[in-house]
């Protein structure tokens, strides 16, 4: 059977095997989740941060293990004892009176020598009414604040969306056991969710020319028990599906009492009890009642109007859109299967190998096949922008189209000034809500007196009273946020700064990547109950 | 440096203002804090000066949670992993270098951590965590567990609650334990005997992914079925007694080679050098950023339980940031029939007409169970035994009979297991 010779040694046998290289394996853990394409898009970013606090250098660390491109500080601070005290990414003591992002840069580039970093001692108040401080802020794949003044935040975020092209926006608050942080993004679009680990749909109801041949050209009767026993249930199921439609006027079981009456007919094919392909073509017969052409959140997508008329290769997701539309056509393609293009995969299932491998080798065809008929149609429809689309980006929106999403957003603190919106909120996640309404009252208060001397419970609620409107009760969860608030306004605790760190990292990679979904809304956290929550979503 | 302050404090590596922070939350009480909270210089000097923290593990979430609980003000904390650091683990293990590889980790984690973090004393030991005994455990004031194996979790768990002595309520070490998949984590915190314990959420776990040995043996079809047809089949055929090390890329290589070969006999498509590796070490992605919230999570809850200074989690946190952020806090109810903490017997409806052979395998199979090679024993007579050898060979005739020939309906078993510090009893009930 092997085709290793019995009598060896392993060195001799591996010879000419080349393991992995350093840097596959250094990487080797997050490839598993992101593989080779996400991780080019993250050696190929460029992430600008804006102020080296504990909460950011957490994050900063977070992306520089995995090897983003290059990072930059503009942080004009001096570290100070307290710094020493909370930052990791500072040499204790002997950082006190330093630049600050200096100091944490060296320390943060220790972490991986494949990340550039510098440190630009600039106040971004300062620099962002230069124009050349908004082209260099602009130039970044993500710019990510942590408590940033709020006048200085205000400017940036206007600045930020006012350009479709400029680079979306993290912004993150917290004081003690209380955080959040948002993304702003005109419009994410994923082609790799990764959200459902099923494989599609396997074209049981539609099958292409292959499955119809080979189910229709199998006589069950005739096999020996063997045989019998490895019929693969996708065949078994197009078969039945076949014997169904044939004596129901060609219509599917869409009753209850009908999907079971189809599932005894699926048992009733089988010779013996404990043939397994059998049970399984039992299991899976929900294929044949779910697996509508177009999933419906997919559909919404296929005439989806792109935020922007410019269809250039350089206009942020234009060619996710050109991809979108051809898929629009694709399904209604009259001469097309009427749906998603085939992805491609097949499940492991019980049947012998020679089956499994003819089986699998159909479906990768007929997926090549439509696939081929796909990039016809994206040439059609875009004779301009298709030459430019690289071939594996093609790929992976075909075999995800199942899955693909569209998110859309919206500028920084636009909310706060939707009155309705905040007290409809405000009833139907209270504890989120006030969360986020208590840490937008304190960036009113330290706005205005950064040292947090004037932070109080009545003046935080005086605030919070504003945002929502006098009129609205505010309820018992206000009070629990406030006063944490107003116990550590300026409290940049190490805790909540390595748990931000986790959180705004791994939203900063989904971004880059395009793979995972990223949030959408104001994600909240408490850290004194341990809950997070997304509002405004 | 060091003020005049900081040395009424009695310590000379504290600098004016270094817990700027952490002291706004340590003055006062917040909203949600217990009455019982002593805001100001007492808390102070018990987290800074008294308490004793144990960390089980300097890998992934290890070296997070040192750095946080030092940062938080811990300064007598110790460490156990048996570990060496390997490559693969920068893109993670954030207080290692290339040219640690080959290390301890428990020692160049401790290293770094009082280089960067002055006046904070880390204790490395590079062991197991069976090497210690309760006396030793008992020194601590909390255990934080940053593990990747369910073994050594159930273990401590196990050694954890035997030693809760309720007349001494110092003997009740909280328990602080995360762990991570992927984007996937969770902490939580077990009070031995009061909460649900590690043992209670067994059945919580993951199955993993087992394929049928006729499968490997004969109807081959996927990349994985190679491959364990290689290391299960081939590797003990070739080499008989030589064992395997999923560490040495020779072995891997030879393993990948050979399942290669396999598949293309079968005309099977995707046998990779990375798949390889990750079938035959059971690998888990992991990644800084999912470390990283789940260490801080669990360090919160340290500072919390250990200053009083806000609520602690009761008491599992699950998180799940593949589509957004989602998590789930929730209370896991303590199981009356928990091995561990419960108390009661399991009880197992089976049929008389079972061999002993079917119920060992069930036990195997059994998700709130999960024991690898049992031995079992009734009062009267010894069942089956996995050692010594004699044993085995006496009880092994057993295997083959009916549960109906050895033990009465409502019957008491007792499972042992080596790598378990504890017995299960469970009751047979015949259907």
């Amino acid at each position: 059977m092997s085709a290793v010779s019995e009598s060896q040694d392993i060195e001799q046998a591996t010879a000419a095997i080349q393991p992995p290289d350093n840097k596959t394996r250094r990487y080797d853990r997050q490839l598993r989740l992101w593989a080779a394409s996400g991780q080019n898009a993250l050696e190929a970013s460029s992430v600008l941060v804006l102020s080296s606090s504990a909460t950011l250098t957490a994050v900063l660390k977070n992306l520089v293990l995995p090897g983003i491109g290059h990072f930059t500080i503009l942080d004009s601070a001096v570290a100070s004892p307290a710094d020493a005290g909370n930052n990791f990414f500072l040499a204790g003591p002997s950082s006190i009176g330093k630049p600050r992002a200096q100091e944490a840069t060296s320390l943060l580039r220790e972490l991986n020598d494949s990340v550039e970093g510098e440190a630009i001692l600039k106040d971004v108040g300062e620099y962002l009414k230069t124009d050349e401080g908004r082209a260099f802020i602009s130039s970044f794949s993500l710019v990510i604040t942590h408590n940033l003044r709020k006048d200085t935040l205000d400017e940036l975020s206007r600045f930020l969306w006012a350009g479709f092209n400029n680079p979306p926006l993290m912004v993150v608050r917290s004081a003690g056991f209380l955080a959040e942080f948002f993304i702003q993004y005109h419009e994410q679009c994923v082609a790799q969710p990764h959200t459902d680990e099923n494989v599609p749909s396997l074209r049981i109801v539609r099958p292409f020319p292959a499955l119809t041949k080979w189910a229709s050209e199998l006589d069950l009767d005739s096999l020996d028990p063997t045989e019998h026993g490895h019929v693969p249930f996708v065949i078994i199921l197009v078969k039945a599906v076949g014997e169904w439609k044939d004596s129901h006027d060609g219509k599917l079981p869409s009753t209850m009492p009908e999907r079971k009456e189809f599932k005894e007919h699926v048992v009733a094919m089988r010779k013996k009890i404990d043939e397994e392909n059998f049970d399984e073509a039992e299991a899976q017969a929900w294929r044949i009642w779910s697996d509508p052409p177009v999933p419906n959140a997919v559909q919404s997508l296929l005439t989806l109007t792109p935020l922007t008329t410019s269809m250039s290769p350089n206009t942020p997701n234009a060619i996710f859109h050109a991809l979108l539309q051809t898929l629009n056509a694709f399904v209604a393609a009259p001469n097309g299967p009427g749906c998603l293009p085939l992805s491609g995969a097949l499940p492991d299932m019980r049947t012998d190998t020679e089956s499994y491998v003819k089986l699998q080798t159909a479906y990768k065809e007929r997926a090549a096949f439509e696939k081929a008929r796909f990039k016809e149609l994206l040439k059609e429809g875009f004779p301009a922008l298709a030459p430019t689309i690289d071939g594996e980006e093609i790929d992976t929106f075909v075999k995800n189209a199942h899955h693909v999403r569209v998110l859309r957003g919206q500028r920084w603190s636009e909310w706060d000034a939707d009155k309705e919106a905040l007290a409809s909120s405000l009833s139907s996640s209270p504890r989120e809500t006030a969360t986020h309404l208590a840490l937008s009252a304190l960036s009113t208060i330290l706005n205005k007196t950064p040292d947090g001397s004037t932070v109080t419970v009545e003046a935080l609620r005086t605030e919070v009273q504003k945002l929502v409107g006098e009129g609205v009760e505010l309820p018992e969860e206000i009070g629990s946020a406030i006063g944490e608030l107003a116990r550590a306004p300026t409290a940049d605790l190490p805790n909540t700064a390595a748990f931000l760190g986790g959180m705004v990292a791994q939203e900063a990679i989904k971004v880059i990547t395009k793979q995972y979904v990223p949030v959408n809304g104001y994600c909240v956290i408490d850290m004194v109950d341990m809950w997070t929550g997304t509002i405004c979503g | 440096m060091a003020t005049e302050e900081a040395l009424s404090n009695g310590n000379e590596t504290d600098w004016s203002d270094r817990y700027y922070h952490i002291d706004q939350i340590l003055d006062k009480p917040g909203p949600r804090t217990d009455p019982s909270f002593l805001a100001g210089e007492e808390v102070k000097r018990f987290l800074r000066e008294t308490c004793k923290i144990l960390v089980i593990g300097a890998g992934g979430l290890g070296c997070e949670i040192l750095a946080n609980l030092a940062l938080s003000g811990f300064k007598d904390i110790h460490v156990i992993d048996m570990d060496t650091i390997d490559i693969s683990n920068l893109n993670r293990q954030f207080l290692f270098r290339p040219k640690d590889v080959g290390k301890s980790k428990a020692i160049v984690a401790a290293e770094f951590i009082m280089n960067r973090v002055p006046g904070v004393k880390v204790t490395p030991y590079f062991g197991r965590i069976q090497d210690k005994d309760e006396e030793y455990y008992m020194q601590f004031n909390l255990v934080i567990c940053g593990l990747d194996s369910v073994e050594a979790r159930r273990w401590i768990n196990a050694t954890l609650v035997h030693m809760v002595d309720p007349d001494e309520p110092e003997s009740l070490k909280p328990l602080i334990d995360g762990g991570t998949e992927g984007f996937k984590g969770q902490a939580r915190v077990i009070l031995p005997t009061v909460t649900s314990c590690y043992e209670c959420s067994l059945d919580m776990l993951n199955k993993q992914t087992a394929f049928p040995i006729c499968t490997i043996a004969n109807t081959p079809r996927l990349p994985e079925h190679c491959i364990e047809w290689a290391s299960v089949l081939e590797w003990p055929r070739v080499f008989k007694d030589k064992k395997m090390d999923t560490d040495d890329p020779e072995h891997i290589g030879w393993l990948y080679k050979t399942a290669s070969s396999r598949a293309k006999e079968f005309k099977i498509e995707g046998v990779t050098w990375s798949l390889t590796q990750g079938v035959v070490k059971n690998i888990i992605p992991a990644i800084a950023s999912t470390n990283a919230i789940i260490a801080a999570s669990c360090c919160n809850e340290a500072f919390k339980i250990a200053t009083s200074s806000a609520a602690y989690l009761n008491n599992y946190f699950m998180l799940i940031g593949t589509d957004g952020v989602y998590s789930f806090t929730f209370e896991h109810q303590k199981r009356d029939d928990c091995p561990v903490c419960g108390g009661q017997a399991i009880t197992v409806n089976v049929s008389k007409e079972w061999t002993l052979e079917r119920l060992i395998e069930m036990l195997v199979e059994k998700q709130d169970v999960q024991i690898k090679k049992p031995s079992l024993a009734t009062p009267k007579r010894q069942l089956y035994f996995q050692a010594p050898p004699q044993l085995e060979e006496l009880t092994r005739p057993n295997l083959e009979k009916t549960l109906s020939e050895l033990v009465d309906d409502g019957e008491y078993i007792t499972v042992t297991a080596s790598s378990l510090p504890f017995d299960l009893t469970l009751q047979v009930k015949y259907d």
